[in-house]
């Protein structure tokens, strides 16, 4: 029985026992490459679950949607590594419930074999050590280090014409699992903190603030860059926010779900020395 | 015979427009991202996709915009109204979905109130129309009824020569007939066969869905829950949509002075439709789902006998979720009735 099948008739039976009021999973897509949520709250809707190495998307971001779990009762959804991490940042942020989320782990290797993950609860997975381990890939960190190596003149123009393309369509946002606020910033607008105009000023304002409240949060599934139409590079402000947190506080994010917030903890021995 | 335009004179062609007074503004690949820009050569072009990520709607419904200037003193207020300048301009190798998008919004600007925004741009422009000749799984112009070599919107409509060597020229406007005067010389008589149109097929029966739309019942039908489950509400396929148009008025500053705004606004934000008082009209996303589509294909048509959407696809191509309006509108089409 491949994956595919066995998840399946997982879910179903989840479903049908009542453990799970809803499976998140993936269903085929409007072409034959694209794959797209899936709600399944029956047994035979979860027999449309596609499972493959297309699956790529980051299904937690919908856990956090507003009301679903807030009758208490669980919801299963489909995960890789990077989703089982944003769930441990989710939990170690008190946004979810740990009981409350039943996983259906898989990974995906060399980007074509889809394997299971044992395990369905939270604290069955023990992703740490793999996080600490794992670098993103090649590219990224050689166009990371191209930028790294710019003067700051340089970098500011790099940045200016990506983020001068924003057109503040708050994709990034939405499809970020960690972009929880019932209210974000950027929508307060009595008073209005962060400027709406898609200008230049407006737009860095945006991306500033947005790779600010990510920082030591960014489970690295890289929603963000996929979902920008407009091509933003935004993986490499969150790898380098990553990488500051960790020098910094030896933090990485979503190791486990007892972390401590890093931007929320403080620890007398915290090193002070970017502090002035 | 008719008059084709051949490849190799493109640069003339720009040089002879440019004299002319005209910006010319192609299709070009800009930091990772395609969409118009000025153009001083036929190499800046990238005249290969199928079609631009941002639309043209950009350079006359532009994403901010600075409308007046305000300076409020103790004993005077101060303001000056900050009009585009007037830049005449040529659009070179736009898509007839793109075009048609223009076509279609220029009744909402121009009607209980004529937008000086939008058609001092509008009327300085020549729009340059190139048929398609290829199209991919998400193009559906023909779905509403428009096709991959309308001249909807277009002042010029060129078509593509089986050889690749050029375009057979036909001016669809007086505006494209003054500029095809002025590269006359250029053009030249031929009997060149045109290349044969992308196959776009109809993937749903837009009478069935406007049928369906006008029906009061299905206002609150179950449909929309099901079908925006999964929507995130990222405004991006309205974004993106060379016919969406709604804005927010925005005072940059303080009290005292300012610059007031003209910002692009989307239904997918709750924000949206907030009202003071922090009741929300539609305060979820299956309702905000539904007023994309009521808007573009019922009330739309309602007041200006025309759909908002002119098939270009790029609001599937483009969602992060793989939704887009294509599949509400199969998946309405299709109701058992
Ligand atoms: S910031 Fe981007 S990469 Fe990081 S968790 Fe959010 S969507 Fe994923
Ligand atoms: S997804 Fe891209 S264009 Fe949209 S707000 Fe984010 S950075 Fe800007
Ligand atoms: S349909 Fe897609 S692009 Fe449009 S708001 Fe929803 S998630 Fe965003
Ligand atoms: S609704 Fe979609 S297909 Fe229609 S014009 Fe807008 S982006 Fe294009």
């Amino acid at each position: 029985m491949g994956i595919q099948e066995q998840y399946r008739n997982e879910a179903a039976a989840l479903l049908s026992s009542g453990e799970v009021k809803l499976v998140i999973g993936f269903g085929a897509g409007s072409t034959a490459d694209r794959r797209r949520p899936l709600f399944a709250r029956t047994p035979e809707q979860a027999q449309k679950f596609v499972l493959d190495a297309a699956c790529i998307a980051n299904l937690s971001t919908y856990l956090v949607a507003e009301g679903l779990l807030s009758d208490g009762k669980k919801v299963g959804v489909f995960l890789k590594p990077d989703g089982i991490r944003s769930v441990n940042i989710l939990i170690s942020e008190a946004q979810l419930k740990p009981e409350q989320v039943v996983i259906l782990g898989y990974a995906i290797e060399n980007g074509k074999e889809v394997t299971p993950l044992e395990g369905r609860n939270i604290s069955d997975f023990s992703i740490g050590e793999k996080i600490r381990k794992l670098t993103p890939p090649p590219h990224v960190i050689e166009a990371a280090e191209k930028i790294e190596a710019m003067s700051p003149a340089e970098r500011f123009e790099f940045w200016k014409e990506h983020f001068s393309k924003c057109i503040k369509c708050y994709a990034c946002r939405q499809v970020c699992p960690m972009c929880y606020c019932r209210r974000c910033i950027v929508d307060v607008n009595q008073p209005q903190w962060v400027s709406t105009s898609s200008h230049t000023l407006g737009n860095f304002e945006w991306n500033l603030v947005r790779a600010f409240h990510l920082a030591g949060r960014c489970a690295a599934c890289g929603a963000c860059d996929r979902a920008c139409p407009v091509n933003i590079p935004l993986r490499l402000v969150n790898y380098r926010m990553g990488k500051e947190v960790r020098s910094a506080f030896n933090y990485v994010a979503g190791e486990n779900s007892d972390q401590k917030p890093v931007l929320a903890s403080f620890k007398q021995d915290d090193p002070e020395t970017f502090i002035l | 015979m008719t008059r084709i335009l051949l490849r190799n004179k493109l640069d003339d062609c720009l040089a002879a427009w440019q004299k002319a007074g005209f910006s010319v503004l192609a299709p070009v690949k800009r930091h990772e991202m395609s969409t118009f820009g000025e153009v001083q050569k036929a190499s800046d072009m990238a005249l290969d996709l199928v079609l631009t990520e941002r639309t043209i709607k950009d350079h006359f419904f532009p994403q901010t915009e600075p409308l007046i200037k305000y300076k409020i003193g103790k004993h005077q207020i101060d303001s000056e109204t900050m009009t585009p300048p007037e830049r005449k301009r040529v659009f070179f190798g736009v898509r007839p979905c793109d075009a048609s998008g223009l076509a279609i919004d220029d009744p909402l600007f121009g009607w209980d109130y004529k937008d000086d925004y939008w058609f001092r741009r509008r009327d300085n422009s020549v729009i340059v129309t190139i048929a398609c000749s290829q199209a991919d799984d998400f193009c559906m112009c023909t779905s509403v009824k428009l096709s991959p070599d309308s001249s909807k919107g277009a002042d010029v409509l060129l078509r593509p020569l089986s050889d690749g060597s050029g375009w057979q020229v036909e001016a669809v406007s007086d505006r494209g007939t003054a500029l095809l005067e002025t590269i006359s010389s250029l053009l030249q008589e031929s009997s060149a066969e045109t290349a044969p149109l992308p196959q776009v097929a109809e993937k749903f029966d837009v009478e069935k869905v406007m049928e369906w739309l006008a029906d009061p019942a299905s206002f609150e039908s179950q449909f929309w829950k099901d079908i925006s489950l999964r929507c995130v509400g990222c405004g991006s396929c309205t974004f993106l949509c060379p016919t969406c148009h709604c804005f927010d008025i925005q005072d940059e500053g303080d009290t005292y002075q300012g610059i007031r705004r003209k910002n692009w606004d989307s239904c997918s934000f709750p924000l949206f439709t907030m009202h003071t008082s922090g009741n929300n009209p539609r305060n979820t996303q299956s309702t905000r789902w539904r007023q994309r589509i009521m808007h573009k294909f019922n009330y739309y048509r309602g007041k200006f006998g025309v759909n908002s959407c002119s098939g270009c696809g790029r609001c599937t191509r483009q969602c992060p979720v793989d939704m887009g309006i294509t599949e509400t509108l199969q998946a309405i089409s299709n109701l058992p009735r």
